[in-house]
């Protein structure tokens, strides 16, 4: 769709549900242009190609909310959506908070967030990337004669934004990932690992060869994995699955969560609840990140958000509505894609860099490095956590056999206060990030 | 004929989704999918998408028709309509496959998107005219008169005596949120090897999540309802007796210690506890990993896989099943397959792309989230079969053990099969008897060593038609699983206590 008829329609239909009895109305229209290419034994296995629209309408009536989404932009079709959704809107509850955001987006420097370089590179580039990831995988080692695919992609992403206060408003964006996951085989026991690069830039991806090699390496280092016998022993997690950890705590820092009483962390701000050396941000405007934008899906600036300073609570993440609620700015976090309502997410979220990444290991006389996390163990409402883990046993500061089939479990409040070591590690390959960290004492629990 | 929600309570009805009652139910489904794309357009959108040359080709048209109701904090909160419609052409040559999709519904943008998808074959072969001949798909429960099309105030009704009997079971219940989601799918699919067919599919869900706060410790339960429900489901179910139950789950956790850390033995008790046989072998079973070499169920059809008490079934037509459907998204009439018999592995799950390279039949597992995703091959109804052993006989002769009342999410790797779910609802079992609540557990194991494990299978089998939905390469599907309560000798609990 081009461009000019693309902010059209947005403002268009927003301004239609206001004709129609909509006291204030906001409209989000996106589209996005992905390719993907999935390469298995040299051979392309998948080749997806598409063109994506949708439209996002909420309207407000009474301080009642509607919304609607579609991806079919016939007038007809929109006006009768769009009163279908108002007549819906008077049964819903009125709420103070229910108003469209007024904050005007203040024009900001250039957040490097789109690449014309990314919608330049053609499907041939795609297969040739993806076809040397995996031939430098197939090299590393005879024990990789297979691998589950290698996937590369881009996609660009154009964001059409209107409301009641903003007429027009607008960005684009680019990603690139290029991702490889290598079997390796010994004995009867096959292991995969995976590495996935993802970037804004084309020319910040990591090269083709590098992603082949590190997942190779990931995959080696599983085999031969044994459980090992519970106990309580500090536990170091890897940036990557470190990344994980933080990605899952999030929903605590979501201002909503604190306010119905689902978050761990409700009540605790100006408190410690974590150990001086973590400092967590949500940062918006963070150039060429994954999870950069000038503002989010209801059109509020992002921002820079201290939640945590040197283990200190700070403040949570914010929605329009829920600032309102609070009575304190928002922080840019209302996210949403078009096809739902905003809802609070991290941005670019990390946990800043520390000093030193091998003294987390090398400090440790018996231990669990951790690499990998799965499950759905952590419960940021009551605060428990326990995830299935992989790895490597430390003894004495060394890395020294492979771990699975084991958990660590503890609570979250007392994780975060016994974290004793941060990593400088830190790394974005995808928009929540971390540097290894160090837990004093988890429980791990595993074989007899 | 069909009546529907649109039309209930609201101005006039949306005419693309308004049947026309003259054609009769069947022939009123789709029509405007079917108006875009008949047989004949179809056939030429199929040829030009294996032009190039390729085995396989076809078109997948979807509308959506979605209503969501969200009640938080006794309010109701948001309501939304959703109407996403589409569609996507598929060119597939033996492993190889190309796939694009177009949000608009048009001959000449299908027509680009055939071209788009027929650039994955390299090489220059066959035209054949295609066929296509149109099916009528045998329903697969009787949609008697469908239920998710309640009037939007009953709808926000049952919503508020939900919230209410949540916060009535237990003073310390604090908040709670509701969420009401039904959908309208109608989808057409056209395939180059015959099949025409326009079907409609309904499904209903409601969950609610009441939270239970005391001296700084809280607690969540969880109640879900719906599925593909017929006339008769709520006179069935009681949602507010289900809504009273998530509330006092969330206040018993409220006195639960921490959970036990390390193997021991486990019961897990009938129904969502399926989730535990969906991820353990289920996965392993699809096709995709089974014919690239990467499942660790490769190879092994014919082989002894699990205890010989196991019967592994999935089927496409339990009844109001969130995985039934009348055909998959690649036109296969759904059926009930016997995937493992006496612990031998009998049958894997399978599309129409893995099958071939098999060289075997589709099985009806074909699926895609939406128009925007190709077909992959997916679980639809998951259980373990019934056993033998009366249920509570279960719980014999364990002196220290754990009992998994309800489980929450689970995943697994399943080139390794090491899998893990969370338990949302678990006991102390001593001395053959329940003892004292426990929160915070997960359990964890490897498919093939776990399922060995298994010691006795009830005769209390349900199969949960409410809340499944499972994702899987980015795609997500609504899913059934289900068990009786099975008791394993042995598996890795993972709490903090040692």
């Amino acid at each position: 769709m081009p461009r000019q008829s693309a902010v059209e329609i947005a403002e268009r239909v927003r301004v239609q549900a206001e004709r129609s009895g909509a006291q204030e109305a906001e409209s989000y229209l996106e589209t996005s242009t992905t390719s993907e290419v999935r390469l298995r034994q040299g051979q392309i296995e998948l080749l997806q190609q598409s063109v994506v629209q949708g439209l996002g309408l909420r309207v407000l009536r009474d301080r009642r909310m509607g919304f609607l989404y579609t991806t079919d932009l016939r007038d007809a079709v929109l006006n009768e959506l769009v009163n279908r959704t108002l007549a819906l809107t008077n049964q819903a509850t009125p709420r103070d908070e229910n108003k469209i955001a007024e904050f005007l987006a203040v024009t900001q420097s250039d957040l490097e967030i789109y690449d014309p370089a990314v919608v330049q590179l053609r499907v041939e580039d795609l297969v040739r990337f993806a076809r040397t990831a995996e031939e430098s995988a197939f090299a590393q080692d005879k024990r990789i004669q297979t691998t589950r695919d290698v996937r590369c992609g881009t996609a660009s992403q154009e964001v059409f934004f209107s409301n009641t206060y903003i007429p027009r408003q607008t960005y684009r964006a680019t990603a690139v990932w290029l991702s490889a996951t290598p079997i390796a085989t010994q004995g009867g026991q096959k292991r995969e690992g995976t590495f996935t690069d993802r970037k804004r830039f084309f020319g910040e991806l990591a090269k083709p060869e590098q992603i082949g090699q590190r997942a190779v390496e990931r995959a080696l280092a599983r085999l031969g994995a044994a459980p090992v016998p519970s106990a309580r022993v500090p536990v170091v997690f890897s940036a990557e699955a470190a990344g994980l950890f933080l990605q899952n705590l999030f929903p605590a820092f979501s201002a909503l969560n604190v306010i119905e009483q689902r978050s761990f962390l409700a009540g605790k701000v100006g408190q410690a609840v974590a150990s001086p050396g973590i400092t967590i941000v949500d940062d918006g405007t963070m150039r060429r990140g994954l999870g950069t934008r000038y503002f989010d899906g209801e059109g509020v600036q992002t921002h820079r958000t201290v939640l945590v300073d040197r283990g200190v609570l700070r403040q949570y993440c914010h929605s329009a509505a829920t600032a309102r609620r609070l009575n304190v700015p928002p922080t840019g976090n209302g996210l949403r894609s078009y096809d739902t309502l905003p809802a609070i997410a991290p941005t670019n979220l990390y946990i800043e860099a520390g000093s030193s990444t091998h003294k987390l290991v090398e400090e440790v006389p018996l231990g669990l490095y951790v690499t990998g996390l799965a499950g759905f163990g952590v419960d940021t409402v009551s605060g428990e956590y326990s995830q299935q883990v992989d790895g490597q046993w430390i003894e004495k500061g060394v890395l020294t056999k492979a771990v699975e089939g084991v958990t660590v479990a503890g609570r979250l409040d007392e994780m975060l206060l016994g974290v004793d070591g941060v990593g400088r590690d830190l790394e974005f390959r995808s928009n929540v990030a971390s540097p290894s960290i160090r837990f004093k004492q988890l429980t791990v629990a595993g074989g007899v | 004929m069909i009546t529907t929600a649109l039309a209930a309570g609201l101005p006039e009805a949306v005419s693309f989704l308004n049947p026309k009652a003259a054609e009769g139910a069947l022939m009123g489904i789709g029509q405007e999918l079917r108006d875009v794309l008949n047989e004949e357009t179809v056939n030429r959108i199929l040829q030009e998408a294996l032009a190039r040359g390729g085995d396989f080709a076809d078109v997948f048209a979807e509308q959506r028709f979605r209503t969501a109701i969200v009640l938080d904090a006794g309010k109701i909160d948001s309501v939304t309509y959703g109407y996403p419609r589409g569609a996507g052409v598929r060119v597939v040559r033996r492993n190889q496959t190309g796939y694009a999709f177009s949000d608009e519904l048009s001959y000449s943008s299908l027509l680009d998107a055939a071209r788009v998808a027929s650039t994955v074959v390299e090489t220059q072969s066959r035209t054949n005219p295609i066929d296509v001949t149109r099916r009528n798909p045998a329903a697969p429960f009787t949609l008697v008169a469908p239920e998710p099309m309640m009037p939007e105030a009953a709808k926000l009704d049952l919503l508020r005596r939900m919230d209410a009997a949540a916060r009535a079971a237990d003073p310390r219940i604090v908040s709670v949120r509701i969420d009401y989601v039904d959908e309208v799918r109608d989808v057409l699919i056209g395939t180059s090897d015959g099949v025409y067919v326009i079907d409609r599919q309904y499904i209903t869900g409601i969950s609610c999540a009441p939270i239970a706060q005391a001296g700084g410790k809280r607690g969540s339960g969880l109640a879900t309802l719906g599925g593909r429900i017929d006339s008769t489901y709520f006179e069935r179910v009681d949602p507010e007796e289900a809504a009273k139950r998530a509330g006092l789950q969330a206040a018993r956790l409220l006195e639960a210690g921490p959970a036990p850390a390390g193997p021991m033995p486990v019961v897990v008790g009938p129904g969502w506890g399926g989730v535990l046989i969906h991820e353990s072998l289920g996965h392993a079973l699809e096709g995709d990993g089974i014919r690239r070499g990467t499942s660790l169920l490769s190879g092994l059809g014919g082989t002894r896989v699990a205890s010989p008490l196991l019967r592994v079934v999935d089927d496409g037509r339990w009844p109001n099943g969130r995985g039934t459907c009348s055909v998959d998204d690649e036109g296969t009439p759904s059926q009930r397959t016997v995937a493992v018999e006496a612990g031998v592995l009998q049958s894997y799950l399978l599309d129409k792309q893995n099958s071939a390279l098999l060289g075997l039949r589709s099985t009806g597992n074909g699926r895609r989230m939406s128009y925007r995703n190709w077909p992959i091959p997916r679980m639809t109804n998951t259980y373990i079969d019934v056993g033998t052993s009366e249920p509570v006989s279960l719980l014999n002769g364990i002196t220290k053990g754990f009992y998994a009342a309800e489980l929450g999410g689970g995943s697994v790797e399943t080139t390794s099969g090491n899998f893990n779910f969370a338990v949302r609802e678990g006991y102390w079992i001593e001395n053959g008897r329940l003892t004292r609540p426990v929160r915070g557990a997960i359990l964890i194991g490897n498919s093939l060593e776990t399922m060995q494990r298994i010691e006795g299978i009830g005769t209390d089998l349900v199969v949960d038609t409410t809340r499944g939905t499972c994702g899987k390469d980015g795609q997500a599907v609504p899913v059934g699983v289900g068990q009786p309560t099975v008791r394993f000798s042995s598996i890795t609990v993972g709490g903090p206590s040692i």
